[in-house]
């Protein structure tokens, strides 16, 4: 059994360990007021991290265990003033340091599709470790098939640190998922009183306060301390307009592996990844690869292997040049490599032709 | 290079553009600014008061814009954008949404000096009923100069009206490559060529080099979506802005209310406005807080909610000045004014 699948049926022995673990966290506003209902599914994270001292700002010096989300509900029952919260423990579903990582990517979005789909539930947070969170964040924006606000949140520092983002970026986080406003907009990332689309967040800062961005774009929103405010929407095809569907993906994606464009680097690592029958490349910063590297990927492109590039700037879209057209790469738009290696492995599931995988890239 | 070779070279570049086949129309509104602006020679980059040129002239110096679209060019005023406002404002947006109204106009392009383009841009994007795109364009070289930006941002701002997911957005504003919209773009700098940014949000998308790209609409109200309506406005009511700082004092609130002004917005504060805000809101002017940072909301709290001011959001003053005149010209309820203010 793949890895994807396997994680996805130990996921479904966890819901029934998590349905009975279940714990909610008690509403604060008086009875009879109707609060929305969100809930609270850990992977962990920093943000579920607590140290021994609190000037452990960069990762425990023990390692640090993350906790079972009941401690959330302890230290911030404020989140019980903005939304009926059911707390949901799946850090099964991830890494010892918490996230979820390509692995895991099937179970949890599998478990967050039927949380999303209980007419019960208003929205869905997700936390998560800072480092990969935008990329899982992508894969379920392309693959939830929801209007329901579903919002990843991570903190920079563990939750038990001084002057740690965890406590008011989970308190954000519960808001947007509690909000109308925040529904259809696809997989929503809140860090730092912005509100981020899954697609452009990124990480900006490996452990300063501004850790989540959208390069070259900005936010489409922001937790303020008065009101969720959401100034536009994402166009990308996303969610609910997705023509992914969870339940349709093979056991395991298609293998892609992301390759650097390097000046002299003689191509060997493209032919090693090709003998190791991937599918797909993605290569970043096409203007700057090797002699050695154009032929390898020649030489990949002649046994249909498909070739997406990404800009190295980090910044910008990757346009569509005579070059490129010629040499059969495929632009990856202003994608991260990682993002545009999560799109080709799911395009690769519909289809290898070159003109589809370029409308894949167009389009979300 | 020959006419002929240009549109060879054209026909190379645009593909897309068929001969014979009937272009869509694009109206050229010309307003004046720095991209009509002349300058002694072409190291003049902050300097060129050595006269205009037209709307035409533009057109004929991107002869790629006419292979995608008719340009129908009209002079509204040839000023500097200082000296632009609603004498120039309210007849353009009239004219817009006349011609925009012709079903062959895909939709139009407005040029205007880049120091007040945003306020120009934003009263459009308030005014004009219409889904069909509208691109207000500046430069921030003259035509003059070397490396002049006006041009590229011309054929953009055509290429951008001629996108299909243009439409519906609002007014937008189009220089160097990035497209923003008009409720959230600023000048942020006197002179570089990557000037015009959207503090809080970013842009919605780019025209580059090889396609138009949109990757954002903005939610706020705008456009089609309007409750103003300029119909039987000749006027619209005096609005001021009165900046924020250490020591500053009433003077200018007071004065402004004894020459009749209808609605103040306040850059930050200062203690001195305290009570001669008291006093305007009792001779019945509109005082709004707005903030001089540049970026972020102006957050409603409990206590200022109570006191029924209004907050500017996130608008920057001289474009809260903008949405206030136009809702003064439908309530002065305190509360209406803030929903007006939320929503737009």
């Amino acid at each position: 059994m793949s890895t994807e699948r396997a994680c996805a049926t130990a996921a479904a022995a966890l819901l029934a360990a998590a349905a009975a673990a279940a714990q909610e966290i008690p509403p604060l506003p008086p009875p009879g007021i109707d609060l929305p209902h969100v809930v609270l599914v850990s992977v962990g994270g920093e943000i579920a991290t607590g140290c021994e001292t609190p000037l452990e700002l960069a990762g425990c010096e023990s390692g640090g265990e993350t906790f079972a989300p009941e401690t959330w509900a302890r230290d911030l029952p404020d989140v019980g003033l903005v939304a009926r919260i059911v707390t949901e423990d799946l850090r099964a579903l991830s890494r010892a340091d918490g996230g979820a990582a390509p692995e895991h990517w099937y179970g949890l979005a599998g478990r967050l599709q039927q949380l999303a789909g209980d007419p019960e539930v208003d929205g869905v947070v997700v936390t998560h470790a800072a480092a990969g969170l935008a990329d899982t964040a992508y894969f379920l924006n392309l693959v939830l098939p929801t209007r329901k606000p579903v919002v990843l949140v991570a903190a920079q520092r563990p939750w038990s640190a001084v002057s740690g983002d965890g406590p008011l970026n989970l308190y954000d986080a519960v808001r947007v998922a509690a909000d109308p406003a925040a529904a259809g907009n696809g997989v929503l990332v809140v860090a730092n009183q912005e509100v981020h689309a899954a697609r452009d967040a990124r990480r900006t800062s490996a452990y300063r306060m501004d850790g989540f961005g959208s390069v070259d774009l900005g936010p489409i929103g922001v937790a303020d301390p008065d009101v969720v405010r959401f100034f536009t929407e994402p166009t990308r095809r996303h969610t609910h307009r997705s023509e992914f569907e969870l339940a349709a993906l093979p056991e395991s994606l298609p293998a892609v592996e992301i390759m650097a464009a390097v000046p002299d680097a003689a191509g060997r690592l493209i032919d090693a990844a090709v003998a190791a029958g991937v599918k797909g490349l993605v290569v970043d910063g096409a203007g700057g690869l090797s002699g050695g590297q154009v032929e390898a990927l020649r030489r990949a492109r002649d046994q249909g292997i498909v070739v997406v590039a990404t800009s190295a700037a980090r910044a910008g879209r990757v346009p569509e040049t005579v070059a490129l057209r010629e040499s059969g790469i495929i632009p990856g738009d202003n994608l991260t490599p990682t993002k545009a290696r999560t799109l080709l492995r799911l395009a690769l599931t519909q289809t290898s032709g070159p003109a589809e995988i370029r409308r894949f890239f167009a389009e979300y | 290079m020959s006419g002929i070779r240009a549109a060879a070279l054209a026909a190379l570049l645009l593909p897309g553009a068929v001969q014979g086949q009937e272009l869509p129309v694009v109206k050229l509104f010309t307003t004046g600014g720095t991209i009509q602006s002349l300058g002694k020679d072409r190291l003049k980059l902050a300097e060129y008061r050595e006269g205009r040129i037209d709307g035409a002239t533009i057109v004929e110096a991107v002869p790629e814009a006419s292979r995608l679209a008719r340009i129908e060019v009209e002079a509204i005023s040839a000023v500097s954008s200082t000296r632009m406002g609603a004498e120039q404002g309210l007849p353009l947006a009239r004219q817009l949404m006349t011609e925009l109204e012709r079903p062959e106009v895909a939709g139009a392009v407005v040029t205007h000096g880049t120091t007040t383009l945003e306020e120009t841009a934003y009263f459009l994007h308030l005014t004009v009923r219409t889904t069909k795109p509208i691109v207000v364009i500046g430069s921030m070289r003259p035509w003059t100069a070397v490396s002049r930006d006006g041009p590229l941002n011309f054929l953009g701002a055509v290429r951008t009206v001629l996108t299909p997911e243009a439409a519906g957005k609002g007014v937008l504003v189009l220089l160097n490559d990035t497209i923003h919209s008009a409720r959230f773009v600023t000048k942020r700098h006197t002179y570089h060529i990557e000037t015009f940014v959207s503090p809080d949000v970013g842009p919605l998308g780019f025209a580059d080099a090889d396609r138009v790209v949109l990757y954002r609409s903005p939610v706020t109200r705008h456009t089609a979506d309007t409750e103003f309506d300029l119909d039987g406005i000749e006027e619209l009511p005096q609005v001021d802005v009165v900046y924020g700082y250490q020591e500053a004092s009433r003077a200018p609130i007071d004065a402004l209310v004894k020459e009749g002004a209808k609605g103040i917005i306040l850059a930050d504060g200062s203690p001195a406005y305290g009570n001669a805000v008291l006093e305007a809101r009792a001779a019945g002017v509109v005082v709004v807080q707005g903030s001089r940072k540049g970026s972020g909301r102006v957050v409603l709290s409990d206590r200022t909610a109570a006191r029924g001011e209004i907050t500017a959001d996130n608008l920057h003053p001289q474009k809260a000045r903008i949405l206030l005149r136009l809702a003064l010209t439908r309530t002065t309820d305190a509360r209406e004014l803030q929903r007006i203010f939320n929503e737009y």
